[in-house]
């Protein structure tokens, strides 16, 4: 499908070669459930499992007070370094969102 | 049983025609088949997108993910002509 | 042969030739819409995207310059035309 560009110096033949052009670089990631990362990507493979060091990690909760208002409440956390489960990745970004 | 029609055999005849595609959500599609593929992939034109809402969304041509779909039905005009 | 029917865009395959380099719109599972220049797909309908904006709830929420989106997530892949 996509071979008929290949070799004409395009980087991206194919989707992951977006992901692999990330390697060593700071990644955004988007995850189900209302979760982001933003770490250095180490390592990935074809199911798009992650090994991600010095990530941030944001989770958005929506939380519900007495008069029924919606109300965003986020949990920042820290790791050394962790590893994504391919299944639950929605996105990644090369950079970080603006 | 003298001559059975395969499911996919039922799609290749809708090639060409109006289509009604029920998602497994609260999603519905209606369009021109142009095509698909074993995994019943479709290529849709002249689309309309039906929300659990009841809004519409008119939509060129798609490529519709046949990991979804729940139910295909020919010649059909979506939840509108069917409940009108 | 099997590319007979693939050069007018009318099976997956053919339409996702079709389109790449143009303008599209993403729609996930979710709901959320992801507009940009489709830069590949492949077999798993993973897909990657240039000049992304990304929508939530048909309101846009932020912009992304590159974008991978994991293939098991969409819905449909619509031409902008």
């Amino acid at each position: 499908m996509a071979d008929a560009d290949e070799g004409a110096g395009a980087p991206v033949a194919e989707p992951l070669d977006l992901v692999r052009l990330s390697l060593d670089e700071v990644v955004f990631v988007k995850l189900r459930g209302d979760r982001e990362l933003k770490g250095r990507l180490h390592a990935y493979d074809s199911h798009c499992n992650l090994v991600l060091g010095d990530v941030e990690e944001t989770v958005y909760i929506v939380e519900e007070d007495e008069e029924e208002e919606e109300t965003i409440k986020t949990i920042r956390k820290q790791s050394e370094m962790l590893f994504v489960r391919g299944d639950s990745v929605v996105l990644i970004s090369p950079q970080a969102p603006s | 049983m003298a001559s059975q029609l395969l499911p996919l055999e039922l799609i290749d005849k809708c090639v060409g025609s109006r289509i009604w595609v029920v998602m497994k959500g609260d999603k519905e599609f209606s369009g021109t088949l142009l095509g698909f593929d074993d995994y019943v992939n479709m290529v849709l034109e002249d689309v309309t997108e039906f929300d659990y809402t009841g809004s519409q969304t008119k939509l060129p041509k798609i490529l519709l993910n046949g990991n979804n779909i729940c139910m295909l039905v020919p010649g059909g005009e979506g939840p509108v002509a069917a409940t009108a | 042969m099997e590319n007979g029917a693939a050069s007018e865009g009318k099976d997956p395959s053919g339409f996702l030739s079709e389109i790449i380099g143009a303008p599209v719109t993403v729609k996930l599972n979710s709901g959320v819409v992801y507009k940009g220049e489709l830069q590949s797909v492949d077999g798993y309908m993973n897909i990657a995207l240039e000049k992304t904006e990304e929508y939530v709830n048909g309101q846009r929420r932020r912009t992304y310059g590159d974008a991978f989106v994991r293939g098991n997530n969409v819905m449909y892949i619509s031409s902008d035309s």
